[in-house]
């Protein structure tokens, strides 16, 4: 992952979090501010729901301003921050669950899977033809990843994408490094399987890149 | 060597979290297994697909955090209490401002009285104390005189005024009434006419529709009519044509008929001759 201005800022925020638990809002907001980007995506992979995604970092953003204080390790803040936001998840996972109707994008997402790659094109024909190929990979990844249960799923994305260490996660999930590493291979199994039911693989993709 | 890697030491590896003789182990058993080297090569061509998967780009909204320590003192019993004290306090303060209630106590009694209390003014009395009884009777009658005269001049005027606006309002009222009157019989009569000629119109408009009506009707019917007869003739034109037809066909294949077997008699009598003749030359 390539290390941007934000990440850089986010490794050397300790003085920061040390403000913000003292109570100071200004380094809170900022706080919030480094961070979103972040939860946030977690969030939107765990779901792919632009909305659901949002309602989870604000209720995490909002819990971690709250109970700051209680926490005694600085260095310990990123695992911590995604500790509430893994609870949220599977809180508002809980409640889609039990909530029967089938969101529109559902549907549509569903739809655009059976129909040809050309008619899931057409709908952003004003793309570049690479971004184009670039979102339609995208999409069927985190398609992919949304088959996947629950409990790989927030391994694969924390390891994956938020480049968390398997010790870090074990610590988020409060289960021991060895189940989290045992559900990162069944995860990334799982994943392999469903992309090459797909025939996507290395070649392909670098044939259509 | 039997060591075997498991899932998590795979997993380990991939993602570059061993260190030492764990990781020597493994790449050990990795050079002497393809299989499991080729199981690993999928996992990172995976990881390298699964790198086009980009952060979505979103802006922090701005969280509000209620501060729970006000929440804390604002709901606590003891200040509510306080708070409804005070209120009912002002509400009775605002109530004896508006009803100017005054409480006294004084020689052993209590007082509580609202609106203004009548207290004998001191100042006032004192200077007529010093006039004679003549003065105030002298003055009384000057003042009372004064008053007459006022009331009677102001009598006077309200009658005139009264007077004169009874009069113009006589004058008013009763020109408006002939006028209304006139209104009144001018409009009858032109209501009359309005009334008639209303009914003169609606008559005629009635006549007129029914005769348009009763007229588009015949017209339509003679018209279906005409066409009824004009698609008879037809009809019958076309059998006719049809009987005309098949009377000409029937002609046709006749005179086919009759050729072909004018033919067939012809080409008889023909081999019949030539067979005669034959015979005779051969005779």
């Amino acid at each position: 992952m390539a290390e941007t201005l934000l990440d850089i800022a986010m490794m050397h925020s300790d003085a920061l979090i040390h403000r913000a638990k003292q109570g100071d809002q200004n380094a809170q907001g900022r706080l919030v501010q480094l961070w979103y980007k972040r939860i946030y995506n977690f969030g939107y992979k765990f779901f792919v729901d632009h909305d659901l995604a949002m309602e989870v970092s604000q209720k995490t953003f909002i819990s971690m301003c709250r109970n700051l204080q209680g926490l005694q390790d600085i260095a310990r803040f990123k695992p911590w921050l995604y500790t509430i936001v893994v609870n949220y998840c599977r809180e508002e996972a809980r409640k889609k669950k039990n909530n029967r109707s089938a969101s529109f994008d559902v549907v549509w997402d569903s739809e655009a899977e059976n129909s040809l790659p050309w008619e899931v094109s057409g709908r952003r024909a004003d793309d570049p033809e690479k971004q184009l190929q670039q979102s339609e990979l995208s999409d069927i990844l985190q398609d992919a990843l949304l088959q996947l249960n629950a409990e790989q799923r927030e391994v694969v994305i924390m390891k994956e994408y938020e480049g968390l260490k398997f010790r870090e996660i074990a610590e988020i999930l409060n289960v021991s490094e060895n189940t989290v590493k045992s559900r990162m291979y069944y995860g990334l199994d799982g994943l392999r399987k469903i992309l090459e039911r797909k025939n996507i693989n290395k070649e392909t993709i670098n044939y259509e890149l | 060597m039997n060591y075997k890697p498991d899932e998590s030491a795979l997993m380990a590896y991939l993602y570059g979290e061993v260190e030492g003789p764990e990781k020597e182990k493994i790449e050990q058993y990795l050079l002497q297994n393809p299989e499991a080297r080729k199981d690993l090569e999928k996992f990172k061509a995976l990881r390298s697909i699964m790198g086009s998967v980009k952060d979505k780009e979103v802006i922090a909204p701005p969280i509000f955090i209620d501060q729970p320590k006000q929440n804390v003192f604002r709901n606590s019993p003891y200040l509510k209490t306080v708070m409804s004290i005070a209120a009912s306090l002002l509400l009775i303060m605002i109530v004896g401002k508006i009803t100017d209630t005054k409480v006294h106590y004084s020689d052993h009694e209590l007082k509580i009285s609202f609106g203004e209390t009548n207290k004998p003014n001191p100042a006032e009395t004192h200077p007529v104390a010093m006039l004679t009884t003549n003065q105030v009777q002298q003055m009384i009658n000057a003042s009372l005189n004064e008053n007459d005269s006022s009331m009677q001049n102001r009598w006077k005027d309200s009658q005139q005024e009264l007077d004169a606006s009874i009069k113009k309002n006589l004058l008013k009222n009763s020109d408006r009434l002939d006028h209304l009157v006139h209104e009144a019989s001018t409009a009858s009569q032109q209501q009359i006419q309005g009334y008639v000629a209303g009914l003169q119109n609606e008559n005629m408009n009635l006549v007129k529709d029914y005769f348009q009506l009763t007229s588009t009707d015949q017209k339509k019917y003679i018209e279906d009519l005409l066409i009824d007869f004009a698609k008879y003739m037809k009809q019958q034109q076309n059998n006719d044509l049809q009987v005309v037809q098949t009377r000409l066909n029937n002609l046709e294949k006749n005179t086919d008929i009759f050729k072909q077997e004018t033919e067939h008699i012809l080409s008889s009598i023909i081999t019949n001759r030539n067979n005669s003749t034959t015979k005779g030359i051969n005779n």
